[in-house]
């Protein structure tokens, strides 16, 4: 399933950064920068800050994340998203590995409710600390490749952007996910939504409650055994990769819920 | 049972949206009658693709944008509130905002 699913993932990366025409009046629902040359498709939050910033509630935007998350809630995150992708690479480079605490998984909520909301409508989109102006996906996709087009960048915002990228790459050489956890504002909206999508791994009966999805799941939803955690501890978490299902010794996991 | 209810109550709520916000909703936004001026009054000439007049014969005027087009428009920052809460064009001509790439962040 992983190879699969590692397969899914590039070939979403390829289709979402064709290059060869625009359609950027829709957004889709994963984080891939929309100011990037050869991007597809607007993202979500970038469009959702430019128009909370002039008071307005971008209907379509907010009705294509609703129905996203309510579809397939986090698969997006597992399965497309190129970030996400990066970071399950990042992750196989051989690095000190460590944890972090439970609680930091509420940082992206703030990250959403502070940067990509309050900050637009209370200052301006304009403003340094508006997410897109430190999102590190936009430092890969959009500023680094629009300074070397152009052969000029403003240095100092170029270059935090940059230490921010870092930071997220390094962070996520060492955690598994880490930017998915800990900061995305997107993955934020969707786990609101992710309770309630359509698509959601479950557990039949023949669970034995060994706890080996637990282990192996790359959002550690839960520690306990006998709990199947994406489903009873943090069903927000889940991005459907379906590592848990793959491994499940007594193949009690099914992905429809 | 109820989790299935809820988001099959908020998927249709959900599409809704989507087909009022995609095919029905408008926006007014006006040129930008201060960077119009601006210009004008130095003299420039405001070339637009397919649109090579001088500025003199430029008069301001509106136009109603779909939420696509103004998704879009937002790709590069192309629309902002006036003073008086009009939404007006960040470039002195409506026209500029068609078929305009997105800019770096």
């Amino acid at each position: 399933m992983e190879k699969i699913r590692l397969k899914v993932q590039v070939i979403s990366l390829a289709l979402l950064n064709l290059g060869l025409f625009q359609w950027q009046t829709i957004c889709f629902p994963v984080l891939n920068c929309h100011s990037c040359p050869t991007a597809l498709f607007s993202c979500p939050i970038g469009i959702l800050g430019q128009f909370v910033g002039l008071g307005l509630v971008p209907l379509s935007v907010v009705a294509v994340v609703a129905i996203t998350g309510l579809t397939v809630g986090r698969f997006m995150c597992g399965w497309i998203c190129p970030f996400g992708l990066a970071q399950d690479l990042l992750y196989k480079v051989p690095y000190v590995k460590f944890d972090i605490p439970r609680w930091t998984r509420f940082i992206k909520y703030l990250i959403f409710a502070g940067l990509v909301v309050a900050v637009p409508i209370f200052l301006s989109p304009g403003f340094p600390l508006y997410f897109c102006r430190l999102c590190p996906v936009a430092t890969v996709q959009s500023a680094v490749p629009w300074a070397l087009i152009n052969g000029t960048a403003d240095t100092l915002t170029l270059s935090v952007r940059l230490v921010i990228l870092f930071l997220i790459v390094v962070a996520a050489m060492g955690h598994r996910r880490f930017f998915c956890k800990v900061i995305c504002p997107l993955g934020a909206i969707l786990s609101v939504t992710n309770r309630f999508a359509l698509l959601f791994p479950e557990r039949n009966t023949n669970c034995t409650g060994c706890g080996v999805c637990n282990k192996i799941c790359p959002m550690e939803t839960s520690k306990e055994k006998g709990s199947f955690g994406v489903y009873d501890k943090a069903p927000e978490e889940c991005i459907s990769c379906l590592d848990c299902k793959d491994k499940c010794p007594a193949d009690s996991i099914k992905l429809w819920g | 049972m109820i989790r299935k209810i809820i988001s099959i109550a908020l998927l249709i709520l959900g599409l809704a949206m989507a087909v009022y916000g995609g095919f029905f909703r408008k926006f007014l936004v006006y040129d930008n009658l201060e960077k119009f001026d601006r210009l004008k009054n130095v003299g420039i000439t405001i070339k637009i693709p397919g649109y090579e007049n001088a500025s003199e014969s430029f008069t301001p005027e509106s136009q109603w944008f779909s939420e696509p087009d103004v998704v879009r428009a937002m790709t590069f920052e192309g629309i902002k509130r006036y003073k008086d809460e009009k939404l007006i064009s960040n470039y002195p001509d409506l026209r500029m905002l068609k078929g305009r790439i997105p800019c770096p962040t």
